[in-house]
């Protein structure tokens, strides 16, 4: 009887997936556009250290996980105005060592299979503020989202 | 034993049937940010006027204060940074030219007592005013010295202003 009850309880110890164990996303410093002038459009670079938004990711070694952004269209400022954004084919990048300047270029607007070497990574995403010549002075704001499947 | 191996069957078919949909979705949630100044605007409000000046007698002009003197008004974002630049082109007649000497200050009101403009060639950085409104101004004199010959006629120019965010 003792001996039925032990390998029941190995069978299921070992039976907990990989993709099951401790996963996140975590956001760590927003897109800053910064200062922007009426008709003066601004490029944020996703290498930019400053500006560039950064999420960091924690899965396993050797696993994927599937990248999938939210990306806004446009900002929203005072009285409801709106300043349009654009995010191109080569904005955002994925970097297995978490270093900005060691990523891979990949396009946000379309879902992105990373494979992890370590347990961390890193995502950083750049833009474009095209603010128009008559463009409402004050603070603007957006928000976007970084969807992570890990397998 | 043969209890054992029933349940260590079972055990083991929960663990590949787990293994082929293991799947774990994170998200998170960023910020977007900008803020967008307002446009800096130049106004060129009062001409710089010597009136009549006489050949041979010497530099002729007016004072900073004067309502002969020049004058820029420029809005802007408040308390933001901001560089000046001026182009001066030749006061002249057809070929002829008057020699010109200018000088100039700008100031956060709208008093020519402000501080002075020590060069035309290069940049001049300053700061617009705070509270409600940007503002900054800027005033122009100068004088003329015709010469003994100088061709009588009337003679014209232009200070280019140019304002922009540092």
């Amino acid at each position: 009887m003792r001996v039925s009850l032990t390998i029941l309880s190995l069978a299921f110890g070992a039976a907990l997936p990989l993709a099951a164990q401790q996963t996140s996303v975590v956001g760590v410093r927003p897109l800053a556009f910064g200062a922007l002038f009426p008709g003066v459009p601004r490029a944020v670079l996703r290498t930019d250290p400053a500006n560039s938004a950064q999420f960091d990711l924690k899965g396993h070694p050797g696993g994927s996980a599937s990248l999938t952004f939210l990306l806004p269209a446009v900002m929203t400022g005072p009285a409801g105005a709106t300043l349009p954004l654009v995010f191109g084919g080569n904005d955002a990048g994925f970097s297995g060592s978490q270093s900005i300047t060691s990523q891979v270029g990949f396009d946000p607007r379309t879902p992105y299979l990373a494979t992890f070497t370590g347990n961390r990574a890193s995502v950083f995403l750049g833009g474009t503020a095209n603010p128009s010549v008559g463009q409402r002075a004050g603070a603007y704001t957006g928000t976007v989202t970084l969807t992570v499947v890990f397998f | 034993m043969h209890t054992a191996t029933k349940v260590a069957v079972l055990a083991l078919a929960l663990v590949a049937a787990g293994a082929t949909t293991a799947q774990a979705q994170n998200n998170a949630t960023m910020n977007v940010t900008a803020n967008v100044f307002r446009p800096i605007t130049v106004a060129a409000d009062r001409n710089l006027v010597f009136g009549n000046v006489f050949p041979g007698q010497g530099a002729q002009g007016m004072a900073l204060g004067s309502p002969a003197a020049g004058h820029f008004s420029i809005t802007g974002e408040p308390s933001a940074s901001v560089s000046m630049a001026f182009v001066v082109s030749p006061l002249s007649q057809g070929a002829n030219t008057l020699p010109l000497t200018l000088n100039a200050t700008y100031n956060t009101v709208d008093n020519a007592a402000g501080t002075s403009i020590v060069t035309f060639v290069a940049p001049t950085a300053t700061t617009l005013s705070g509270g409600a409104s940007g503002q900054l101004f800027v005033y122009v004199a100068g004088t003329v010295t015709p010469a003994a010959n100088q061709v009588a006629g009337n003679y014209s120019g232009t200070i280019q202003l140019t304002v922009i965010y540092q």
